[in-house]
């Protein structure tokens, strides 16, 4: 070709060039796992959150088909027997009993019952508003009743002090925040809220009466029962279905069993400690 | 004419046509590329990338603002206009003769205006007039002013007359503004709903990078000088300069160039945001956060949530920064724009292309990835289509002097402005990375020429007078390894390590030779440091009984900085196992492990030293705990138990005599002639030549650094100084035949050695001599850092404060902690760590080591976070001088020894808790006394809160209280009348009010609690003083009311007011005398004159050389 068609050829060719070639966009969205990421943050679990958050209203209310899990806890041989308290360092407490007070650390009936085992079901689900009537723990005659309690997740707890001398309350919970109020006036309540759940009861006691303590726990539902003085234990309206339940002694630890619950059926439990 | 012939040219036309044209097509083309080439950099797609990001997110939230502002403005719309009409109808009326009222008012006011300043202006001309013909002296001065007095009477009735008009209009403005208000109103309703998609449509148009939209224009090649949109951002720190051989240069980050939204919140990774979510949660539910300041942060949190719910995740490097609130952002404490980025994490400041910048990747994964190349041109410069798949051309570079930290070793950026600090706040792995260093003593042997590693102790003890404590065959066994002893000792091991006997790098012959000479060293030593030792006689213990010994120990305080056992069981396993350092806290780890003391030494020795250290050598960092002789005994006879005696059977080589003369004579080489040195060994005893090679030795091992031995007295350090090590060029470094390489270490891991600088120092740490494998060296020249056997985890710390020691010079005003404050608290902290107080006090929120020793939590020292604000100066000073003074806990089985403090340290500490309490030096208000009828009130509300319960009010002698009655936990609080000495005076009252959060968990009850809605005190009283119980003391404190019942029910319900009450009374029976410290120490307990015995025989030396096994003299306790 001629030189003039040469050169416009080649004019041309570097125009087109130059107006094709723009940057490309393309970001594409990378999703690869990010390798870059910190290693020392810890990543809130949101397992625990999405349960609780989980909007579905299940039936707080009798449902047609609840269930009954009744029981018996005993203690295996001889219990220990315990023994008196010594509450000489307050006069007015050792005059509140006229025979001396004994231990709560292990309350066995004749045969074995075995009293304070908090019995509760471990993995149920479900939202359960809590009941707006208090929980009431009295101290009386220096010593807290009742020995072992259970509150659910946002439900008032009142704790009395019907004693004229001055007690302190003093939570030590895991997961719930620490308080020790102190109580000098003889009737004077304090209620407290917890809200957040903690299964195994931790312990209340009084600075300065050193053999007071009690146990308490905080549920998510309404599921669990305390064991009486015969060593029986009650657990009504449970919707049908397979679960754990779990049976926890302050000084005998814990144990755990899998039960059925039929639809209105009364299913039979026990459980039993050894030393 | 004639034609016009074709003028000749030199060259064809045509040919020159071609060659301009195809010249100029080049010159275009080259221009092109120019333009290209500096139009096209990499850091532009950083940014339009970041913007297009912007936009999508942007356009999300505009969708949300928009069907938000739907909802309400249909609604809104429709009343509105509801309203409007029917008010307007209603009332037309009024509202047009309002507004007829208004104009003709505002006719009215323009006049009377205008005419009030028009009279003015002719009052000023009047008074010129007026005053021109009194200076001049003019007849009718007298009539100018009688007119200027008239002029003025008038301008004040014009006066009179605008103000009235002026009220007038506006009154009726006002009449009509009420009709029109309504209007206005809604239409501001609506356009605040409107606002929100207003402005995120405003901000759409900043990121709009869409073809032939306004950015997008002023972004072209040529154009975008004017007013670029995309630019490099930087900020220069003049105070922050590098330095630039020889010339200090500003520091110029550019980083932000493409990290756009490095300090921007709203780009966080995902993992940051619910970080970052859960702690601004936790802080709003426990009030930590002011009420103006809540909505800010629920906003914040929803926008943190609203990430974590987002399906992508915001990749680096447009991602926010971690810790925004610490680092970067605007409201924290490191700025951008006055810190930058490299302050902190190294890099080269101000490169703009990312392989010049000096990133360091953190894992071979992400190297791969970063090193990856897809297309052609990836070799010269990565393409858009490599950076979208994450691929950034990276190459390694040993020549960037100054590259990034990598990942795990960010923090060592704190130290070049922290270094005057012990603890940096909220910067935990720096912090612990440098109590690493101070605890196994690096600064010992190699200076670090900074405020944090300075006036220390040395890590080791005395050796002046280990004859008195041990055996040689004991110091032999020890020397050669140390391990084999204490497994958690910190004496490192010099002796038969890896480039001396490990057979995979060390060939069999040289191995037999190496520990020929390495025995012959181990025994100079020895002999060296027994010839030169003192021989003192201490006193023998009387008879002892080891029960009760271990009953003192395991109560008196002891297990606060020692341990007592070598076997743990193993977590994992369930098996008892050799216990390591870590398995124990930081401040048990201070004193020795108590294993195998009674093999180690003899019962007098123990015995004094129990009774009193500090006579053995007066530096020795253990206090005296002021045991009586027969505590001590006791003690001493249960320490005696604690046998190693299988330690003591290991067989002891003698030394090779051919072995001692070749290595002495390589010393004496150095300054005598061959046959010179010959001629000296051999006039030299067997025992003459350990000694000098012993000397030698200790010289060459650096033993002194740590010990104080004699004849070593001022020596420098043996280590290489690290003041400026972070900033020793790479090549400096002697790799060896290491580089890129893997080793397995004696602990099973295998680590790798790259070629970077925190390579080479980690993997120093964990064993010294592998830069040694493989080499031929002779063997004075191979290497002799000991081992210290650490943990990947410890060697990461120690590697980290290396690198971080730079030559960077910081400007004193950016250093941190020095002003007055920060000095006197950080100089107590170093006493604190150096004394080990944390072994048994909590200080600073943290420590107490010995808690887990101590079963019952009512027991334990106490914690002395409040100590500053709590207690008062002289008091404080007195009881760290000599705590007999006061025994303020009786209860308490663990004892406040005596560490002999001189007046500066006990002022040091002193000062350190006021400062950290932030109270004042001394309290002003120590002599006051309160009225009597505050101290009346202060005991009624004292018996009605039954206070009595457990604290005792009978006076008692501050040094030897009554002993409490343990059993019942109601006498384990302090005797009040002891307040007026010890505790500060305002501080009292507000212990009272909130002992839970000054003390979390103590055993003082909070007897008012706080409110959850307001965040004030309850008081129990306010409801209780009017029931039946407590008629008595109402009528007790109405008189001290006068009378007045409501102010007496008021001041029951005021928290503050009670406890001011409390307080005064509680003073006023406070005792006003204590004893002040008494001067002097402990006597030592020696108590026969000293006498020097017999130097004590070196091992083997005088045993037949042929000897093998155990050796004649016996080691052990018998000695």
């Amino acid at each position: 070709m001629t030189m003039k068609k040469f050169v416009s050829l080649m004019f041309a060719i570097t125009l087109v060039l130059s107006i094709a070639c723009g940057k490309g966009k393309e970001a594409s969205k990378e999703d690869e796992g990010e390798d870059d990421e910190q290693t020392t943050t810890t990543v809130a679990s949101t397992a625990a959150t999405t349960t609780a958050a989980a909007a579905a209203p299940a039936a707080a209310a009798v449902s047609a088909d609840a269930a009954t899990l009744t029981g018996l806890v005993k203690f295996e041989g001889a219990a220990p027997k315990m023994g008196a308290i010594q509450m000489s360092a307050d006069p007015y407490c050792q005059s509140q009993h006229s025979t001396p007070a004994t231990d709560e650390d292990v309350v066995a009936g004749p045969g074995g019952e075995l009293a304070n085992v908090f019995v509760y079901i471990k993995d149920i689900k479900g939202n359960f508003p809590a009941p707006s009537t208090p929980v009431v723990i009295d101290q009386k005659g220096c010593q807290y009743h009742p020995h072992v309690n259970a509150v659910m997740v946002g439900q008032p707890l009142q704790i009395k002090n019907d004693d004229a001398t001055l007690h302190n309350v003093h939570a030590m919970p895991v997961a719930n925040s620490q308080f020790n109020e102190g109580q000098p006036v003889q009737g004077m309540v304090s209620t407290k809220h917890l809200d957040k759940p903690e299964m195994t009861p931790f312990k209340i006691k009084c600075d300065v009466h050193g053999w007071m303590k009690s146990y308490m726990a905080v549920m998510p539902h309404p599921f669990y029962s305390v064991s009486q003085a015969n060593g029986t234990f009650t657990i009504s309206n449970l919707p049908p279905g397979q679960y754990t339940v779990v049976a926890w002694h302050e000084k005998y630890g814990q144990q755990e069993q899998q039960v059925t619950v039929g639809a209105k059926e009364s299913k039979a439990l026990n459980f039993t400690f050894k030393g | 004419m004639k034609p016009q012939e074709p003028i000749p040219h030199n060259y064809s036309i045509s040919r020159l046509n071609l060659i301009f044209a195809l010249s100029s097509l080049a010159l275009v083309a080259v221009t092109g590329l120019i333009v290209g080439y500096d139009y096209i950099r990499g850091w532009k797609w950083f940014q339009l990338e970041f913007m297009r990001m912007q936009q999508e997110r942007i356009v999300q939230e505009m969708q949300v603002a928009k069907s938000e502002e739907n909802s309400k403005q249909l609604a809104d719309l429709d009343a509105q206009e509801r309203k409007n009409t029917l008010e307007l109808a209603a009332h037309r009326d009024q509202y047009l003769t309002a507004q007829k009222a208004l104009d003709a008012m505002e006719g009215d006011h323009y006049r009377a205006d205008q005419d009030f300043r028009f009279a003015k202006a002719n009052l000023d001309a009047q008074r010129y007039i007026t005053e021109a013909s009194v200076v001049q002296h003019r007849a009718d001065a007298a009539q100018q002013q009688a007119e200027y007095e008239r002029q003025s009477a008038h301008l004040a009735d014009l006066q009179v007359r605008l103000q009235d008009v002026t009220r007038r209009r506006d009154a009726a403005k006002a009449n009509v503004d009420q009709w029109l208000k309504k209007i206005k109103d809604a239409e501001d309703k609506k356009k605040e709903i409107t606002a929100s998609v207003d402005l995120l449509n405003k901000q759409l148009t900043t990121v709009d990078m869409n073809r032939f939209s306004t950015n997008w224009i002023l972004s072209q090649p040529m154009l975008d000088f004017v007013n670029p949109v995309i630019k490099i951002d930087q900020v220069v720190l003049n105070d922050l300069s590098i330095d630039m051989n020889y010339m200090n240069v500003p520091r110029v980050d550019r980083c932000q160039t493409c990290h756009r939204a490095i300090d921007t919140p709203g780009w966080e990774s995902k993992a940051e945001a619910a970080r970052l979510s859960q702690e601004l949660q936790q802080k709003l539910d426990a009030y930590q956060i002011p009420a103006e300041k809540r909505k800010e942060t629920e906003d914040r949190i929803a926008q943190l949530k609203r990430i974590q719910e987002n399906p992508n995740d915001t990749l680096n490097p447009w991602r926010t920064h971690p810790k925004l609130d610490l680092y970067v952002g605007s409201a924290s404490v490191h700025p951008l724009l006055e810190y930058g980025c490299t302050v902190c994490h190294r890099g080269q400041d101000r490169a703009t292309e990312f392989g010049r910048a000096g990133h360091t990747p953190a894992s071979p994964k992400m190297e791969h990835r970063w090193a990856e190349r897809t297309s052609l041109t990836a070799g010269f410069f990565p393409l858009p289509g490599d950076f979208a798949k994450r691929h950034w051309g990276y190459e390694e570079n040993e020549f960037i002097e100054t590259p990034m930290y990598p990942r795990h070793y960010y923090e060592a950026g704190c130290i070049k402005c922290h270094s005057a600090q012990i603890a940096v706040d909220r910067g935990d792995d720096i912090t612990k990375a440098t109590q690493t260093v101070e605890l196994y003593g690096c600064y010992a042997c190699h200076k670090i020429n900074n405020w944090r590693f300075s006036d220390l102790r040395k890590p080791g003890p005395d050796l002046s007078g280990i004859a008195e404590k041990t055996t040689p065959q004991w110091a032999f066994r020890w020397i050669s390894e140390p391990h084999n002893f204490r497994s958690t000792t910190r004496m490192p091991s010099f002796f038969y390590q890896r480039n001396m006997i490990d057979p995979s790098v060390v060939p069999p012959q040289e191995r037999a030779h190496n520990i020929k000479l390495q025995d012959a060293e181990i025994h100079a030593i020895v002999s060296y440091l027994f010839d030169k030792s003192t021989h003192r006689v201490w006193q023998q213990p009387g008879a002892g009984d080891a029960g009760r010994g271990k009953q003192i120990v395991n109560t008196v305080g002891c297990m606060g900085c020692h341990i007592d056992t070598e076997q743990v069981k193993d977590e994992k396993s369930g098996q008892m196992r050799l216990a390591k350092r870590e398995d124990f806290p930081l401040e048990r780890n201070y004193g020795f492990n108590l294993t195998g003391v009674g093999t180690k030494t003899n019962p007098a020795w123990i015995y004094n030293w129990v009774k009193n250290p500090k006579s053995y050598y007066s530096e020795a960092p253990m206090p005296s705990l002021r045991l009586s002789d027969q505590e001590a005994a006791d003690v001493t006879a249960f320490l005696l138990t604690l046998q190693k005696p299988a330690f003591m059977t290991t067989a002891i080589r003698p030394p090779n005599r051919q072995a001692v003369h070749d290595l002495a004579k390589g010393y004496l080489i150095n300054t005598l002639s061959d046959r010179d040195a010959e001629e000296k060994l051999r006039t030299m005893s067997d025992h003459d030549q350990l000694v000098y090679l012993g000397q030698r030795t200790i010289e060459k091992y650096g033993c002194y650094s740590c010990h104080t031995i004699k004849g070593f007295e001022g020596l420098k350090p043996i280590g290489t100084e690290l003041t400026v090590e972070g900033s020793k060029a790479l090549h400096l470094f002697d790799f060896g035949f290491m580089n890129d390489e893997k080793w397995k270490n004696e602990d099973g891991v295998t680590e790798h050695v790259i070629h970077t600088v925190p390579s080479w120092v980690y993997n120093k740490l964990r064993n010294p001599r592998i830069y040694d494998d493989r080499r031929t060296k002779v063997y004075n020249d191979k290497l002799k850092m000991p081992n210290f056997h650490l943990t990947p985890e410890e060697a990461r710390r120690i590697a980290m404060v290396v690198v971080g020691l730079t030559k960077e010079k910081v400007a004193d005003s950016r250093m941190a902690g020095l002003d007055a404050h920060t000095r006197l608290i950080e100089e107590g902290r170093k006493r604190v760590s150096q004394h080990n107080c944390r072994a048994c006090h909590v200080v600073d929120g943290r420590g107490r080591a010995i808690a887990s020793t101590i079963a019952d939590a009512n027991f334990l020292p106490p914690d002395l976070s409040p100590e500053g604000a709590r207690a008062q100066s002289p008091f404080l000073f007195n009881f760290l001088k000599d705590p007999t003074v006061m025994k303020i806990r009786p209860w308490l089985g663990v004892r406040m020894p005596t560490f002999h403090f001189d007046d500066h340290e006990a002022n040091t500490l002193v000062t350190f808790f006021a400062e950290a309490g932030k109270g004042p030096q001394f309290d002003t208000t120590r002599g006051a006394n309160a009225s009597p009828a505050n101290v009346k009130i202060g005991q009624q509300v004292f018996t009605m809160l039954r206070c009595a319960q457990c604290h005792g009010t009978t006076p008692v002698n501050p040094e030897n209280p009554p002993a409490p009655n343990t059993a019942d936990s109601t006498s384990l609080a302090p005797n009040l009348t002891l307040a007026r000495l010890r505790l500060r005076h305002d501080w009292i009252s507000d212990w009272i009010r909130r002992p839970n959060e000054m003390i979390p968990g103590t055993r003082m009850p909070t007897n008012f609690p706080r409110d959850a809605a307001t965040g004030g005190f309850q008081s129990p009283l306010a409801l209780a003083i009017d029931t039946p119980q407590f008629a008595q003391y109402k009528s007790t404190l109405l008189p001290l009311f006068n009378g007045d019942e409501k102010e007496l029910k008021r001041t029951m319900s005021d928290a503050v007011a009670l406890t001011d009450y409390l307080r005064d009374y509680i003073w006023s029976i406070g005792i006003t005398q204590m004893r002040a410290a008494s001067p002097g120490g402990d006597a030592p307990a020696m108590a026969m004159p000293q006498q020097s015995l017999p130097p004590a025989t070196a091992p083997a030396a005088k045993s037949t050389r042929n000897q093998r096994g155990v050796p004649a003299v016996s080691g052990g306790a018998g000695r």
